[in-house]
């Protein structure tokens, strides 16, 4: 099986899970326990929170609470922030967050969503447009999900807060957390990250907060874990597999993200040109690939792919209703080419010849398809 | 006094001579449902008593018999010596200590010393007088407390009729192959047969890869929601992807779905005549689409032998919901998977085909080739 769907999840890293294994064996003591065994596993919580943390954030200034995934740190962030006038966010947005905002309008906050672009990107001046003195939340996602376009959050978090500094500035990156070099200003309020697109396991996620920012109401109350922002006891031997995959990610960051851009422009220079067009733009991250095979099904080309050993990701999953993404339809695509989205996305275990092969693969099921 | 289940049947009183073949499907449909929970089923002059289980298990025996096609009502209740202090010790547990009630006795027993109106008087005095807040309301009263007299020293307490499933006991009128699709319709045409005390089969036709895994595992939810009613505890499957590409490519467009049809009664008869079914059975309904209609339905039928059994022919949309929402099925039955097949939909599908211009496209396709192939693909998935 040649697996390019790691934007959905990737294979939990084998030295990561070994490593974190006595905490599922041996030292599965509640780090509220007040004996060694419990302060043991709570200094390795303690550990691996500052280690992910210093990868992308100044410590002095943010902090990190662990969640159970990537979609309650966002609702989190977003429930707490979103208090009343309005909230502004990208059309581009992962569902954790467009939904969640779609639901503040129950709560009598108007939610306001700014355009994106062809590639996926959000269309910073529209964005801005929108932020007035009524403005709490705004969010932007930092790598879109669909597409792999990048937004500068620093730039436009800069933006934001010149507006109006008093509204609290939100960014999802599942999509580029151990994945592109991030470096958290002082104008990014909250960051969602998640363990298991990292070679990590689901079910751990974790939320940074800029310490500064106030605007937080934990919506999980019990036994005051996390700094009582996110109550329930730790998932320990998920914190565990996230820190030490994050640790393999980060040592070769870069080299990883250099080797895989070229196989992203490799897999598309080797994919049909006269069936496939490309959605994701060349400067957005190295992990995703997104064309559409027009006159297609995005799905039904999914199973044969996965019938012939190639598992790759779509558009959205086919439903009656609506049966293509709406974030692809966000970037203004025509009937046609939604229909047929593939999202191949790459990890650091992706190899060159995996690569060339699965190209041909699915040239050959598309071409069979016509 | 022992806590009972009382229950009573439906209809197969009217069965004369072979009323006791009826009785022995319904006990053993009545054990059957109560697999796995302790408990003594025990006969009683017209009656069955599930007795013996574990006062947290109550619940749960009520609402398993409360799907037993047969089942026309069942009381939770006790199991008492007819002596007057044995009953009255039941009907306090039975009624409420406050508000208005009435006592009514049945008195099977005709040799007992009371009459029912005297029984009637006589539990409801001391009711009264054991819990001073009830009154008596003859008319309109907000409990009830049913005193059953039975032979042998026997009575029955009880404060409530539950309406049961009705029907007759599923295994007493023959087998059907019903043609389940992941939609509304199907699963209550299913239950509909299986009231009627048929044996069911469960047939699901999908097109993978142009539908996928998820709307194939929502079949087999419905059909085990449904088996839980109808019996049968295997889901068959097949593939009719090569036939509908077939169509596509060969046949003219607006009959796509007339001629799959086709297709599928043929295979459904194949595969109902091996499982010893002995009809079909659908989920159609005149007019609702346009393959529903009666060349639609004439169409199909040409290329089978079998009965093709229709319980929702006459039935409005809603009125199908609302049976759907009642057996259960349609908060399944409305997931949002499907339609992949919509890539083969007609534009304009032919209300009122032709059987003529049916036969000659359909002369274009190796008809038997494709049937045995499909019938190739059968797989059997376990509920």
């Amino acid at each position: 099986m040649i697996y390019l769907d790691n934007a959905a999840t990737t294979r939990p890293l084998e030295g990561a899970v070994g490593k974190a294994a006595k905490y599922l064996k041996e030292e599965y003591f509640n780090p509220s326990a007040r004996y060694h065994g419990g302060a043991e596993v709570s200094r390795m919580l303690a550990r691996a929170r500052s280690f992910l943390l210093e990868r992308i954030a100044d410590p002095a200034l943010f902090e990190l609470e662990f969640t159970s995934c990537g979609t309650e740190a966002d609702n989190q962030a977003i429930f707490s922030a979103a208090r009343r006038g309005n909230a502004v966010a990208s059309a581009g947005e992962h569902a954790a967050v467009f939904e969640s905002f779609k639901s503040l309008k129950s709560r009598g906050i108007e939610p306001r969503f700014a355009p994106v672009k062809a590639d996926g990107s959000v269309d910073a001046d529209a964005l801005v447009e929108l932020v007035d003195d009524k403005t709490t939340l705004v969010a932007v996602v930092h790598v879109n999900n669909e597409t792999g376009a990048v937004n500068d959050i620093a730039a436009i978090a800069k933006r934001v807060k010149q507006k109006n500094p008093r509204t609290v500035f939100l960014s999802d990156g599942v999509q580029a957390f151990g994945k592109l070099p991030v470096r958290l200003t002082k104008d990014i309020d909250f960051y969602s990250v998640s363990a298991h697109k990292i070679g990590g396991l689901k079910g751990t996620g974790a939320l940074i907060r800029r310490k500064a920012c106030t605007a937080f109401a934990p919506y999980i109350i019990g036994g005051g874990q996390e700094n009582g922002m996110r109550s329930g006891t730790e998932n320990t031997f998920g914190i565990a597999c996230f820190y030490h995959a994050a640790e393999e990610k980060f040592a070769s960051l870069r080299e990883d993200g250099e080797r895989l851009r070229s196989y992203r422009e490799r897999l598309w220079e080797l994919l049909d040109h006269d069936i496939f067009m490309r959605i994701s733009p060349e400067n957005g991250t190295p992990y995703i690939l997104t064309v559409s095979a027009k006159g297609l099904r995005g799905e039904i080309l999914q199973r044969d792919l996965w019938d012939n050993g190639v598992a790759v990701g779509t558009g959205s999953a086919c439903s009656s209703k609506k049966p293509f993404s709406r974030v692809i339809e966000a970037c203004g695509y025509d009937e046609a080419a939604l229909y047929g989205v593939l999202r191949m996305s790459f990890s650091p275990a992706t190899t060159e010849e995996e690569t060339e092969k699965a190209a041909q693969i699915i040239n050959a099921c598309a071409r069979r398809r016509i | 006094m022992e806590k009972v289940v009382i229950i009573r049947y439906a209809e197969i009183h009217l069965k004369g001579k072979n009323r006791g073949y009826f009785e022995r499907v319904f006990s053993v449909n009545l054990e059957k449902s109560l697999k796995g929970i302790r408990h003594e089923l025990r006969r009683m002059s017209g009656r069955y008593l599930v007795a013996a289980f574990d006062e947290a298990d109550a619940e749960e025996i009520e609402s398993r018999v409360a799907r037993v096609f047969g089942v026309h009502s069942y009381s939770l209740g006790y199991l008492t010596e007819s002596d007057m202090d044995s009953i009255l010790a039941a009907a306090k547990l039975v009624c409420p200590a406050q508000g208005s009630f009435k006592v009514d006795t049945h008195r099977g027993d005709k040799k007992y010393p009371l009459t029912s109106m005297q029984l009637n008087a006589e539990v409801g005095a001391k009711l009264i007088e054991a819990y001073p807040a009830l009154t008596v309301d003859v008319h309109t009263p907000q409990h009830y407390v049913y005193l059953d007299i039975r032979d042998g020293g026997k009575a029955l307490v009880f404060g409530t009729f539950e309406e049961g499933a009705n029907g007759m006991p599923v295994g007493t009128s023959g087998k059907g192959l019903l043609l389940i699709s992941g939609g509304i319709d199907s699963p209550v045409a299913g239950y509909m047969m299986a009231k009627r005390g048929m044996n069911v089969e469960y047939l699901h036709f999908h097109s993978y890869p142009y539908t996928n895994e998820q709307a194939k595992d929502k079949v087999v939810e419905l059909a085990r929601i449904l088996s839980r009613y109808a019996g049968g505890n295997t889901l068959m499957t097949v593939s009719v992807t090569h036939i509908q590409e077939e169509i596509h490519k060969n046949c003219a467009a607006e009959l796509n779905v007339t001629l799959l049809r086709r297709f599928m009664f043929r295979i459904a008869e194949r595969i109902a005549k091996r499982a010893g079914a002995q009809c079909l059975i659908t989920g159609e309904s005149l007019g609702q689409v346009a393959s529903q209609t009666i060349e639609g339905m004439t169409s199909s039928n040409a290329v089978v032998t079998l009965p093709v059994l229709r319980p929702l022919v006459g039935f409005d949309k809603e009125e199908i919901i609302v049976r759907a929402k009642k057996i259960g099925t349609f908060e399944t039955s409305v997931l949002p998977y499907e339609d992949c097949c919509t890539v083969f939909l007609p534009e304009f599908p032919a209300i009122k085909p032709k059987l003529s211009f049916i036969e000659e496209e359909e002369g274009k396709l190796d008809i038997d080739g494709l049937v045995r192939e499909a019938v190739g693909t059968l797989e059997k998935i376990t509920l």
